[in-house]
């Protein structure tokens, strides 16, 4: 099912949630919408859902409009950030629940209902859970319970509200992979929402970046991390690290480094870098800085650079740790850094 | 000074003692005390007497009408308490707060005027008295009169339990029924009720003791007509102010014991579904 | 590029899209359960209590002066306002103590006393006056140990006090006991580490976080105790100008067929419970924002 949203209006009060949102997903794509908390990634899911109506602004599924459309008509499957399995049911319940509650000419019959259900537990590995109480069941089960009660209706459309949130890091990446695995066997279209940009990037065949009710981008996940399109998504997405800079007559200066030619207006501008494109010289060109804590991460290895005359906090140089190794830099060395790769922003008056 | 001398003194010992001594004290003399009281003056002239009191005709009737208000003011705002909570917990809109607050309003009512109001309302000089004469019809001093005061001053009980029980689950598990294809109605009674099903209950219990045990608002309505219009806690008034004492215990000894299957209600009900433990437990409002 | 620009629907935009439309509730319903509250809401309680505002509108200014204005309705007010004050002051006190016993220390039978904590709101108030009256009268249990001290409780203002006091203390206790429940025991801790003694912590650290549940219970106990009416009569010997209270005094002059004068002292009465009633909301209001802070 094909997902358009056209120019979505809706405040809460005085709280702007979304502001003149559009976007299309295809059919059969898994998109995550990735954003800060309060960006207004949930409201949006919600209306796509029908959970909450937009103030102004229209909502199509599968080229018909929905806008008004009651949720119960809308067959869309949502899974919600903390489940909300029916707590009073067992998880064979829960997950019958959406083909009980058809009309009598449209329901299954009881075995048939019954089939599908164990059909669906053996599909999320929980076939030995069936008659135990949802309190019973550890979150990353929970989280499938809820997966296959909204998978029982054989929905066109996989709603996601921050589905691994509530998880521990081992479960949430099983658990993502698992989800990649089961939207590319079952062909739906799946929007799911998130903070983290790892499971956006890792999982989605595209990624929507929004941030204070509005869209950022959306692009592909190399495309969104490659070639940000603002200085929230580049700082958002991979960690990354701001240099002040000054542009004039069409070259750009970063502290004392060599002036490069620049497009864009003159004046202030932040450059924005990535710790693997910080380049780090023993001498020669470059910003001069002085070597302080070096940290071991797994294979990698930061070393923080306390730039010469720059008051923010220390430049981080990342290193692959078995390159690091062969030729190590010691703490209270002097070393000459330039860049690699960045991007310019017009500098954000707030940070 | 060292060190020690500055962390507080633990929480046991001398201090401690002093102050569970001094509650349970304060208990025993302000709560177990009077309610010790009722039965040993019940029984203070043995069983046979105290049978006798519990069983005579007007004894009798007295408990018969009780059960008879009860079953119809419980099951009354029973119903209007699961819609009350449902709309103020489940829907947004404008002037909600308020609705909540004129919900309590019988609280802030003495019983005595919650009585007064259908007097106005209903009596021989009220607005529609002249009206209900001429039809034939008895409000006040009658039994209908009994049953409206009854749920008036019962009117929150229910409602007052089930909206922090309502609010604290959310609409989560409303709104993926809907989702999943539920009509409105299957949500209500396949989602929502059975989750509400325990605060329900402890609802029903407080305002059925309420309901039983109103004196003010039913004494005002009642005109303490004997075998008709007397419930229990009038006829115990009456009993007691004729000098039979004994007799006025023996009936408020069954009062008294309705108070404790409430409470041994409440505290199972409480062991079952601890999130009731947080909510409405200021339900006590007026008599 | 995994999106195609939207394509913008057939309709013009501009005419549709953005039409601000009225919110839609996405739970079916809303309208009858609404609807159905308000009119029993209406029936049962608002019509009922608009009667006696228009019935003692009907009195005029003058009239309902002179109705509420007997010195024995001044003296009945008095006494129920005063009496259902001290009353809730005394269940303050002992409501923190209790409240602070039973969310704090464990004994035996720590869970069936806090059970009996409810004892008032279950216990018929016909009962607990019969029970308090044959307790305190002369020749009852606690009546004859205070009698050769000079203590007279039976039939005497104090007698009001105690029955009050019997029906307002589980207010207190169960508005304050959950606040001292949730409250971090790792804050008290943190100030024990930075030298605060347990006398510096219960002042500077608890009693602030209970103070509006301790208010909150203050007002409902008193609210409560002013129309009091079963649990008092039998206690308070009823002597006119001395030991009776206003909710008898309206019972009174019904009996009488003094409708306006009953109304009057209703209406007097009722006037000052709303406005308790509505402070206890804007405290309770209160509280909450200030617990939840200024980002909620």
């Amino acid at each position: 099912m094909s997902i358009a949203v056209h120019s979505i209006n809706k405040r809460f009060g005085e709280f702007v949630a979304l502001r003149d949102v559009s976007l299309e997903v295809p059919t059969g794509q898994l998109v995550a919408i990735l954003g800060p908390s309060g960006c207004g990634k949930t409201t949006l899911l919600r209306i796509i859902a029908g959970l909450d109506s937009p103030d102004t602004g229209r909502v199509f599924l599968q080229g018909r409009e929905a806008t008004e459309l009651p949720v119960q008509q809308r067959r869309v499957g949502f899974v919600f950030q903390h489940y909300a399995l029916f707590r009073h049911m067992t998880v064979f319940d829960n997950v019958a629940f959406g083909l009980c509650v058809r009309p009598r000419r449209e329901r299954p019959s009881a075995a048939a209902i019954r089939a599908k259900v164990e059909e669906l537990l053996a599909l999320v590995q929980l076939e030995s859970a069936a008659t135990r109480h949802p309190m019973h069941l550890s979150g990353g089960q929970r989280q499938r319970v809820a997966l296959a009660r909204a998978l029982a209706v054989e929905p066109q459309l996989l709603l996601l509200d921050e589905p691994f949130g509530a998880l521990d890091t081992q479960v949430r990446q099983e658990l993502r992979r698992w989800l990649r695995r089961l939207h590319d066997a079952l062909h739906f279209t799946s929007l799911f929402v998130t903070h983290d940009q790892n499971e956006a990037l890792e999982v989605a065949d595209a990624v929507i970046v929004m941030n204070g009710g509005r869209i950022e981008q959306r692009g592909a996940p190399e495309e969104v991390y490659d070639a940000p399109a603002s200085g929230f998504v580049h700082r958002f997405v991979g960690s990354s690290q701001d240099l002040p800079a000054r542009r004039t007559a069409g070259l750009l200066y970063v502290g004392p480094m060599a002036p490069v030619p620049s497009a864009g207006t003159d004046g202030e501008v932040s450059v924005v870098v990535r710790p693997q494109d910080v380049q780090v010289n023993r001498a020669g060109e470059g910003w001069p800085g002085v070597v302080g804590a070096v940290r071991v991460v797994g294979p990698l290895v930061h070393m923080e650079i306390a730039l010469e005359g720059h008051n923010g906090d220390p430049l981080v140089a990342e290193f692959e740790r078995e390159r690091y190794r062969a030729d190590p830099f010691l703490t209270g060395q002097t070393v000459c850094v330039t860049l690699r790769r960045y991007r310019t922003y017009p500098t954000d008056p707030v940070g | 000074m060292s060190v020690a001398a500055h962390l507080p003194r633990p929480a046991r010992g001398l201090g401690r003692g002093f102050l569970v001594a001094l509650a349970l004290g304060y208990l025993a003399l302000f709560l177990l005390l009077p309610f010790g009281v009722v039965f040993a003056q019940a029984l203070s002239r043995g069983l046979a007497t105290y049978l006798h009191a519990l069983t005579e005709p007007m004894a009798r009737s007295a408990i018969s009408l009780t059960l008879t208000v009860a079953a119809i003011a419980v099951p009354l705002n029973l119903v209007f308490g699961v819609v009350a909570a449902w709309t103020v917990t489940k829907y947004d809109f404008r002037g909600k707060s308020a609705l909540i607050t004129l919900i309590d309003l019988p609280f802030a009512v003495s019983p005595v005027i919650s009585g007064l109001i259908y007097v106005l309302l209903f009596g021989a000089h009220g607005w529609f008295g002249e009206w209900l004469a001429a039809h034939d019809v008895k409000v006040i001093f009658a039994v209908p009169g009994i049953v409206l005061a009854t749920v008036f001053v019962t009117f929150p009980f229910v409602a007052r339990e089930l909206i922090p029980v309502m609010q604290a689950q959310g609409r989560d598990e409303e709104e993926t029924a809907l989702s999943l294809g539920a009509t409105g109605w299957q949500t209500f009674r396949r989602v929502t009720l059975p989750n509400i099903r325990w605060g329900l209950l402890y609802g029903v219990l407080l305002c059925n003791a309420r309901a039983m045990g109103e004196f003010g608002a039913v004494s005002v309505v009642s005109g303490h007509i004997r075998g008709l219009t007397n419930t229990m806690p009038l006829h115990v008034e009456i009993l007691y102010n004729e000098y039979n004492a004994t007799a006025a215990f023996a009936v408020a000894s069954l009062l008294a014991m309705l108070a404790i299957v409430t409470l041994a209600a409440r505290a199972a009900l409480e062991a079952r579904a601890p999130e009731l433990k947080r909510t409405g437990r200021t339900t006590g409002g007026h008599e | 590029m995994a999106f195609a620009e939207p394509r913008m629907p057939a309709t013009p935009a501009s005419t549709v899209a953005f039409a601000a439309r009225r919110p839609r509730r996405v739970l079916p319903g809303f309208g009858l359960s609404l609807g159905y509250t308000i009119l029993y809401l209406s029936l049962v309680v608002l019509i009922p209590l608009a009667a006696i505002f228009l019935k003692s509108g009907e009195l005029g200014w003058e009239r309902f002066g002179q109705v509420v204005g007997t010195p024995r309705v001044v003296a009945a007010l008095e006494l129920s306002f005063g009496a259902a004050a001290l009353a809730a002051l005394v269940n303050t006190f002992a409501g923190l103590l209790v409240a602070w016993v039973l969310a704090r220390y464990d004994f035996p039978l720590r869970r069936l006393v806090d059970a009996l904590v409810d004892l008032p709101f279950a216990l018929p108030t016909a009962v607990a006056g019969i029970a308090l009256t044959a307790l305190y009268s002369p020749n009852g249990l606690l009546g004859s140990l205070l009698e050769p001290l000079g203590v007279k409780v039976a039939y005497t203002p104090l007698g009001i006090v105690v029955a009050l006091v019997f029906i307002g203390l589980p207010f207190v206790v169960r508005t304050v006991q959950p606040v001292l429940e949730e409250l971090d025991r790792e804050v008290e801790h943190a100030a024990a580490t930075l030298g605060a003694s347990s006398g510096q912590i219960f002042v500077r650290i608890v009693l602030p976080a209970v103070w509006p549940a301790l208010l909150t219970g203050f007002t409902l106990a008193f609210a409560r105790a002013i129309g009091e009416y079963g649990s008092v009569i039998f206690i308070a010997g009823n002597m006119p100008m001395r030991s009776e209270i206003a909710p008898l005094l309206i019972v009174t002059k019904l009996e009488q067929y003094e409708y306006a004068a009953a109304t009057g002292i209703a209406v007097v009465m009722l006037l000052i419970s709303f406005f308790l009633l509505l402070g206890i909301n804007a405290l309770q209001a209160w509280s909450q924002r200030r617990l939840l802070g200024v980002a909620a």
